[in-house]
């Protein structure tokens, strides 16, 4: 499963907030693949995506939030997907 | 130096109706008004304008011109903070554009099923294709 954070670099809140959602998703499935994108650096993505706020995160090429979520609302939207693909 | 709204709109080449929906919209104040209910602004609101009509230019709505005016009244905020809504304005865009080419190439499609015959209207090519016809002719009206 891949999670891919999209952020614009130089924002506090990403940073803060980063790494525990990343422990959250992982300590969930090991076969959880984290990537950070720089929404500048792949914009045209982003807009495949559907990406109009920051940050935003796409579970699975889906974009899942467009605000951070809370590692519990992470935890959550990652255990109803293991549930669909399993 | 306080300025009537007639002057100001003047000079920010502005409508005077505009001043005051701008006012509605919490954008810009007068600093005072007069005895009989004029409104009076002082030069700065000149910069302001300037400020709302440029981020319009730039796709900003009014509602996104009034966070960008709180930003830059807010001491604890910073640059990144005005970037990372510019980033954002332009990912909206983006996604606009391209909803737009979709769009377009749809027109071109119906566009090019249409040899603009004078056809009666119920065998209208880009008629049926709205109407999503599958084949069905369109009912003569």
């Amino acid at each position: 499963m891949k999670i891919e954070l999209f952020v614009v670099p130089g924002c506090p809140a990403c940073v803060d907030a980063r790494d525990g959602l990343r422990t959250a998703a992982e300590e969930l499935s090991p076969r959880v693949l984290w990537r950070e994108l720089n929404v500048l650096e792949e914009l045209d993505y982003a807009i495949e995506l559907g990406v109009t706020a920051l940050p935003a995160i796409a579970i699975d090429r889906e974009l899942t939030f467009s605000s951070l979520p809370t590692p519990q609302q992470l935890r959550e939207a990652l255990s109803r997907r293991i549930e669909k693909t399993t | 130096v306080s300025l009537t709204i007639g002057k100001v709109a003047g000079l920010a080449k502005v409508s005077t109706d505009t001043l005051r929906y701008y006012e509605r919209e919490g954008l810009i104040e007068p600093a005072a008004k007069t005895g009989g209910g004029y409104r009076l602004y002082e030069r700065d609101a000149l910069r302001r304008i300037r400020f709302i009509k440029q981020a319009q230019e730039c796709g900003f709505t009014l509602t996104e011109i009034r966070a960008l005016l709180t930003l830059q009244s807010d001491d604890a905020a910073c640059c990144r903070d005005v970037r990372r809504l510019a980033v954002e304005k332009k990912l909206q865009l983006e996604v606009k554009i391209k909803s737009m080419k979709v769009m377009s190439k749809a027109l071109t499609r119906l566009i090019d099923a249409c040899s603009a015959e004078n056809r009666p209207l119920a065998d209208c090519p880009i008629l049926a294709a709205l109407e999503g016809a599958n084949g069905v002719k369109r009912r003569a009206r």
